[in-house]
């Protein structure tokens, strides 16, 4: 058998389960380790404007008590399966990552199903949980690449759901009550909103059942309606400097809206990007690294939810190199609309795609991640398994096109992390036609 | 003579015919096997055939690390993980990666202590590719302006980001520092940034050759390819590039530290931190892997003993972790906390003393030791998920300890530990005579001024 056709990748089996549950399971038995992912329809654009920080903050009391065990029981029983849980939040979607050694996959389901059918959200462990968010809120303050990401999200959204923050928020993390904790549950953390995946070391005649036993601990309740509206762009080009002291370097994050899953111009557009800033040797790359040595990384960006989500240009020079970064970055970024993409770059960026390909594919987990992903973010069944067929298909013409039509210079946000009084009127002079600049407290939220 | 009965033999007699090359031998990697072989000029090859998915992993492990530099010149051996993806004598800047990305490959570098590692992943039918590239920057690599200036800026800036304006990077610079009075391991890989900015074309030539040499090098390649097809393409592209005499390393020991030194920084940072050091055991030593199992029962996840009072019960941290320095040489077993809100360094150490003390008098539960290993067990398995992970994994072991399936013996380590294992090493090490303790204050804080 050749290479080629020993590796050709079923889809993930699906299985629809009770409640409008579903499940999705990627087998792989190299090493003995199970991955479980047990994520909900929902997550923080659903929750009260006024409570930002409640999805993650349910999800992560599942595990502070349930009938017969406590929160410090929980923990011990979790470790001692040589298991591992977290939670990922996001606008769609809010999530508990499980690993667990094979040998205990049985007992560590079991567990997991004890938690989700009889949470008792002790108020005590509410209050603590709140508290530890609220100082995980202020080291993350330490990290100028999340300050500037949060910025970003903050202001680009702002009064949209997408510009809430998923981790949360000083103001929204102390008004939770226990109430919304246990409304949040029953309306969310319910079946019909469940998607469950498993990964890994298990046979598929036993992954129906651990997935099964997982959906019967939880509630029954409806899929939650997506009510999100499409956001839009405010015209014009600002600047957004968050003020920290003695910073030696600038984190600067340049965005606009990008692109939807759905459009049809929507790998185009991947792939005009992906020539601009989305490898070690793209435009960005090679004009600000390789050439100038202004700034370790340089990148650009298209995130992807259900609606239209950001564009995002990113680079992190030196202080007294930040403005003329900045300056050098917008006008690459003007080219690369007004001028389009050469057909020499497609031909290339085509190959890199095609055969990195490789790459998103190569484990259980990544598979099961992609089949969440279209389940979640409500992508076209064929949006992973189609892409090599779409990347090449993808002409310079409608490369171009893609991006002018979808990315708008005249209409951008920058956000920069730096000390105020070293880069914000030499920021303000690298922005042509800058309609306004402000300057906000780095520890804003 | 080839015998069914010896499944060397046949590896043995291949590489007998094909010339160039001896086979050295199987080392059992879990219920997989590496295989060990050496070219004529001293490069080792060690091949992992995994057909998992249809991508291979080439990595290229030097035996050169920030342990090499000498004062003055700190930074050269992480300098070269930016130099080596530049010019060489048949390839124009800039295209040793185009050339890579249009193969649908990933690559990059890494450089520490005693080590320097470079990797391609690429679609296995693409392997050759790195085969090549690596050989030919092994012994062909152009060293000279603009390209070193423009690599010197770009470390600059990473050194910026990692250490200057990082508030955990900082203190681990000044805590190594301050540990290490003799010893290499006291200055910062990334380089002190007036030796960064020093750096000229001829510092790097001379680096180059003395360290860049097959006999100080071994390549790993995991994933699906045809090994002897592969080991030809090697042999073929790397023979030519003569063995060079490795210069002794001429390292002092660490003198023992008796002192406790204590030092107190300031940044713009909201709590103040807390970084704690004893001196640990080298990876090769036996106790290495008692003392991990240690960290695990008091850092390791919400139930381990420290997390569980400083973060959950006193509420006086918002993170604690502990680590075992992984180097050939003895280094440090590191202990870090973030204070949480006004609460300070000198309670949350108060509170790590106490925990030690009873760790030197009494045993800890049985329990407590089971779940640290499952926790270990668990670790282990995840660096082995992935292909390009097996290959790190081996290059790792085999160039600090000699052993490329090592990753298996200190799962095996951690099983063997007993309570009373973990007693005697917290006898050992964690004696509060000698330490190191870095402690990052609010900048104008009241408490920072109350240290002074």
């Amino acid at each position: 058998m050749s290479a080629a056709r020993a590796h050709v990748q079923a889809p993930p089996l699906r299985f629809s389960l009770d409640g409008g549950a579903l499940a999705l399971f990627e087998p792989a038995h190299a090493v003995p380790l199970v991955s479980i992912v047990l994520s909900l329809r929902s997550g923080s654009a659903v929750e009260p404007p006024d409570k930002a920080g409640l999805a993650r903050i349910v999800v992560r009391m599942l595990r502070r008590g349930c009938q017969g065990m406590t929160a410090e029981q929980i923990d011990f029983r979790v470790d001692a399966l040589g298991a591992e849980m977290a939670v990922d939040t996001s606008p769609s979607t809010v999530a508990i990552h499980a690993q667990v050694i094979a040998r205990n996959v049985d007992a560590f389901v079991e567990l997991l199903a004890r938690l989700l059918s009889t949470p008792t959200f002790p108020s005590e462990e509410l209050e603590r949980l709140k508290r530890e968010t609220l100082a995980e809120i202020i080291e993350a303050r330490d990290n100028d690449r999340v300050v500037a990401q949060k910025a970003l999200q903050r202001t680009l959204f702002e009064g949209h759901p997408y510009g809430r923050n998923p981790g949360g928020t000083t103001a929204g993390v102390q008004a939770i009550g226990g109430d919304d904790v246990q409304a949040f549950y029953r309306t969310f953390v319910v079946q019909g909103n469940a998607v469950v995946g498993i990964a890994g070391d298990v046979t598929p005649e036993r992954a129906p059942e651990l997935a099964r036993k997982l959906v019967a601990a939880l509630p029954r309740g409806e899929r939650t309606a997506d009510t999100v509206p499409e956001p839009t762009m405010r015209p014009g080009r600002h600047l957004l400097l968050a003020d920290k002291p003695e910073r030696t370097q600038t984190q600067i994050l340049v965005a606009t809206l990008g692109t939807a899953a759905h459009d049809d111009d929507h790998v185009p557009l991947l792939v005009a990007n992906a020539v601009f800033g989305g490898t070690f040797t793209s435009r960005l790359m090679r004009e600000v690294r390789s050439k100038r040595g202004w700034s370790y990384g340089a990148s650009a960006r298209t995130l992807v939810d259900r609606r239209r989500q950001a564009w995002v240009m990113w680079t992190f020079p030196a202080a007294e190199d930040a403005a003329k970064c900045l300056e050098l970055t917008l006008q690459l970024m003007e080219t690369w609309v007004k001028e389009g993409v050469k057909s020499s770059e497609v031909a290339f960026i085509a190959r890199y795609l095609v055969r990195s390909h490789a790459f998103d594919v190569d484990t259980a987990a990544k598979r099961l991640h992609q089949a969440l992903d279209v389940e979640l973010l409500g992508l076209p069944a064929d949006y992973y398994s189609s892409w090599i067929e779409r990347v090449r298909a993808v002409t310079p013409e409608a490369a171009s096109a893609a991006v002018r039509n979808r990315i708008h210079p005249e209409d951008v946000l920058a956000v920069v992390v730096g000390t105020a009084a070293q880069v914000l009127e030499p920021m303000r002079g690298a922005i042509a036609n800058l309609a306004d600049a402000s300057v906000v407290p780095f520890d804003l939220e | 003579m080839a015998s069914a009965r010896d499944p060397a033999a046949g590896r043995r007699a291949w590489a007998a015919q094909a010339g160039g090359l001896t086979y050295e031998g199987a080392h059992p990697f879990g219920p997989e096997t590496v295989h060990r072989w050496q070219l004529d000029n001293g490069l080792t090859v060690l091949i992992l055939l995994d057909a998992s998915a249809p991508i291979a992993s080439y990595h290229t492990w030097y035996k050169v690390g920030s342990r090499h530099e000498k004062p003055g010149k700190t930074g050269l051996a992480h300098l070269f993980e930016h130099l080596m993806f530049n010019e060489t004598e048949s390839l124009r800047a800039g295209t040793f990666d185009r050339k890579l990305e249009e193969n649908g490959a990933e690559s990059n570098a890494a450089t520490w202590v005693d080590w320097t590692y470079y990797y391609e992943s690429l679609p296995a039918d693409r392997v050759k590719l790195a085969v090549k590239l690596e050989a030919e920057r092994m012994a062909r690599l152009v060293l000279r302006e603009p390209q070193v200036t423009s690599e010197k800026e770009v470390v600059a800036n990473e050194r910026r980001y990692r250490v200057d304006d990082d508030v955990e990077g900082a203190a681990n610079e000044l805590l190594y520092k301050t540990a290490f009075a003799r010893h290499p391991y006291g200055w910062p890989t990334i380089g002190w940034m007036e030796d960064i900015q020093g750096f000229t074309p001829e510092d790097c030539v001379a680096f180059y050759r003395t360290y860049y040499a097959p006999n100080n090098a071994t390549v790993v390649v995991s994933g699906d390819v045809r090994e002897r097809d592969l080991l030809l393409a090697i042999r073929d592209a790397y023979s030519a590039i003569p063995a060079q005499a490795i210069p002794p390393e001429d390292i002092v020991p660490e003198p023992p530290q008796l002192d406790t030194r204590d030092l107190v920084v300031r940044k713009p940072t909201a709590t103040e931190k807390l970084l704690l050091a004893f001196k640990g055991p080298a990876l090769g030593d036996a106790d290495h892997a008692t003392l991990t199992v240690l960290s695990e029962v008091m850092f390791g996840g919400r139930a381990a003993r420290l997390y569980r009072t400083l973060v959950v019960e006193r509420e006086l941290a918002t993170d604690v972790r502990g680590w075992v320095s992984t180097f050939r040489d003895p280094g440090l077993f590191e202990c870090w906390a973030t204070a949480r809100s006004t609460h300070t360094t000198h309670e949350i150490q108060a509170v790590i003393d106490d925990a030690f003390k009873v760790l030197r008098a009494d045993v800890v539960g049985e329990e407590e030791l089971v779940r640290a290993k499952a926790r270990l067990e668990l670790a282990a398995l995840q660096q082995l998920e992935t292909i390009p992970g097996k290959a790190e994994q081996i290059g790792f072991y085999e160039t600090v300890l000699g052993d490329p399936a090592h990753a298996f013996r200190r799962v095996e380590s951690f099983r063997r530990v007993t309570t009373g294992d973990l007693r005697r090493v917290a006898r050992r090490y964690l004696s509060e005579g000698g330490r190191t303790i870095v402690r990052v204050l609010p900048e104008g804080s009241a408490t920072a001024e109350a240290a002074q």
